[in-house]
């Protein structure tokens, strides 16, 4: 079997070699198609990974906020369920703000395998300075326990995430707003809260320019100094919850909210927008690669089909010779996988340089200096080969069967 | 006489059309182990569509076709495969080797497909096999650069390599000289005589027609007559 299969090898491989130039066109065909599918799939996957990560990086993985998502519902819609009573224009009650019971909440959060929850309380100030508002969104965190769920830490220019606990009145805000406002390090600005509540923070971190979401409208305080400022003690709002495994979140999230009752918003959930984005996005890569690689193999189809034209009489000798016709299929078949994974080789180094050129190039955005993310995993370097290697027999296949069915006494008869 | 390596009774192929166009007609032939059997007849005569069916190379429409007391006539394509390969061997009017190996490997296609041998013991016999018919000297040699007759020679090696018991000619004399063509003639008694083996040859050379021991006449489809001739030298 083995010895068959190796002869018949030798045959393809013959009928490869001599045929140089159509051998170069088809193997060239497949190298380009799988140089250039790995080149954009790995800008593509690689692009993807990045900005999912920044979606997901950007807040807590869930976040548990005091909303709820329908109000409670009526005392007399619950008595009469199914439709007896429908009740219109009533005047939803205020539920008082804040997270209840919110230790037991975070209790459930960290009980999960992983997972890390940061209570948080969110209000609104204004720091007024020179005669000038400024309206200011704050959050009050543990600095311990938020530099483990969110990456604010990584996002500071200047100071540490610890320096709110060290310095009384500690408050870290962006870099821009600080530019504004004309305060820099160490600066005291004057914060007053909606109850009158006014007090002197002092800037103690500033977060860099271009992150859009804390650059200029969000500061972070101590927990307990924002709940003194914002007047409610020992309330939180925001449970923020960061899990081993991001992609479990919709899950989990689904699961606390069931449990709570509170808006329990996942990231996917958060970006549900971006994310049906990157699947048309991997539908057109997918389908632009596809057509990279059936081109190739029109090559491969090309090249075998000639390769069996021209061995037309070599196929009545073999098979005069005792050959079945099984044996000539898979001879030509050979061809179409020599063919192919010869071009997968030739992709695959084609495609590391492509790769190693695009991951070269440097863009300098914000100050710094940026390159290009690249997915480089094995992943994509199997995929182009299997499927290279699948079109590749494929477009044999049709005449392989063709040379399989060359009847032989018309050639060895009439031969020239 | 010992029992005949292949019979063909009543073998027919006709080839479709309306009225259906008869090539061989309710041929009865036994061939002979150790004689050297000459199919003879003006061409278009059905005498290579006969050497074919007798081949396993083209299938009967009607009729058997016994070999080792088996109707091969409608036998699946693989067994008639295996067949050829173990133990028929092919001559052709032109040398038919493959262009792009060496008269070497050419010897050893039928042996690496049969693989009955090691590759060792394949290489051994190729050579053998080359030296037999005097070619010891030439194996590495591609077919372009052999002689007609020397090409001839190696087409005969590769017929013998799996030492069949039937070897068939169509016309194997018909592209070479007068030199070539006595020495071809010669192997084919000696491969009948000496070494057992049924030879059948489709010829239209009288000459070597008169050297066979079996004379077989067809006409129009029809094997018309089979005649035993004396031994000659």
């Amino acid at each position: 079997m083995l010895g068959r299969l190796s002869l018949l090898l030798h045959i393809a491989s013959r009928h490869i070699l001599v045929r140089r130039r159509q051998t170069g066109v088809a193997v060239g065909g497949v190298a380009v198609g799988v140089g250039f599918f790995l080149a954009v799939s790995a800008l593509m996957v690689g692009s993807q990974s990045d900005f999912v990560k920044q979606l997901i990086d950007v807040a807590p993985h869930i976040i548990i906020s005091d909303e709820l998502r329908s109000p409670t519902p009526q005392p007399a819609l619950r008595e009469f369920a199914g439709g007896a009573v429908d009740i219109h224009g009533y005047r939803v009650r205020n539920e008082v703000r804040g997270l209840k019971d919110w230790q037991r909440i975070l209790a459930s959060a960290n009980a999960i395998p992983g997972a890390i929850g940061s209570p948080s309380l969110s209000g609104a100030v204004t720091l007024r300075l020179g005669g000038r508002d400024e309206p200011l969104g704050i959050v009050g965190v543990e600095p311990g326990i938020e530099a483990k769920v969110s990456n604010i830490a990584d996002k500071l220019r200047y100071g540490s995430l610890d320096n709110l606990e060290k310095v009384q009145g500690g408050i870290i805000i962006g870099e821009e707003l600080g530019q504004r406002l004309g305060r820099g390090m160490g600066d005291i600005v004057p914060a007053t809260s909606s109850n009158g509540t006014t007090k002197s923070l002092r800037i103690v971190g500033l977060v860099k320019k271009g992150n859009s979401q804390l650059g200029s409208s969000t500061g972070y305080m101590l927990l307990r100094e924002a709940q003194s400022l914002l007047g409610r003690p020992f309330i939180i709002n925001r449970i923020g919850v960061k899990l081993a495994d991001p992609y479990d979140a919709e899950r989990v999230a689904g699961t606390l909210e069931a449990r709570y009752g509170y808006k329990a918003q996942s990231w996917q959930e958060r970006s549900a927008d971006f994310l049906s984005l990157l699947l048309t996005r991997n539908v057109i890569m997918y389908t632009v690669v596809s057509a990279i690689l059936l081109v190739a193999s029109f090559g491969i189809y090309t090249a075998v089909s000639n390769s069996v034209a021209d061995k037309r009489r070599d196929i009545a000798i073999l098979r005069s010779m005792g050959f079945s016709e099984g044996d000539l299929q898979l001879v030509f078949v050979l061809e179409g996988m020599a063919l192919a994974l010869v071009g997968v080789l030739v992709g695959w180094m084609l495609g590391w340089v492509l790769m190693n050129i695009l991951g070269g190039l440097e863009f300098h955005i914000g100050g710094d200096v940026q390159h290009i993310p690249l997915d480089r995993s094995p992943r994509q370097y199997l995929i182009a080969a299997g499927a290279s290697l699948a079109s590749g027999v494929f477009a044999s296949w049709l005449p392989a069967r063709k040379a399989s069915r060359v009847d032989p006494v018309d050639i060895l008869r009439g031969a020239v | 006489m010992s029992d005949p390596a292949l019979v063909a009774r009543h073998l027919r192929r006709e080839l479709e059309g309306d009225p259906p166009a008869v090539l061989v007609a309710d041929a009865d032939l036994a061939v002979q182990p150790g004689k050297f059997t000459a199919i003879v007849g003006p061409s278009g005569c059905g005498k290579s569509s006969l050497l074919y069916l007798l081949g396993l190379i083209d299938r009967p429409t009607g009729g058997q076709l016994l070999f080792d007391g088996r109707d091969l006539a409608q036998a699946s394509g693989d067994e008639r495969a295996r067949i050829r390969l173990e133990h028929f061997g092919f001559v052709f009017q032109f040398h038919f080797l493959l262009p792009e190996f060496t008269a070497f490997e050419n010897v050893m296609l039928p042996l690496r497909r049969l693989g009955r041998l090691s590759l060792r013991e394949a290489e051994a016999r190729a050579n053998q096999l080359l030296g037999d018919v005097g070619l010891a000297e030439k194996g590495w040699k591609l077919p372009e650069k052999l002689s007609g007759g020397e090409r001839q020679r190696v087409a005969i090696a590769r017929a013998l390599a799996n030492n069949p018991r039937l070897v068939l000619g169509d016309e194997p004399t018909g592209n070479l000289d007068s030199v070539n063509s006595a020495r071809v003639v010669e192997l084919f008694r000696d491969l009948a005589h000496q070494q057992g083996r049924a030879v059948v040859c489709v010829t239209h050379d009288m000459g070597i027609a008169d050297l066979a021991d079996i004379r077989v006449s067809m006409l129009d489809g029809r094997v018309v007559e089979v005649r035993e001739q004396a031994p000659r030298t």
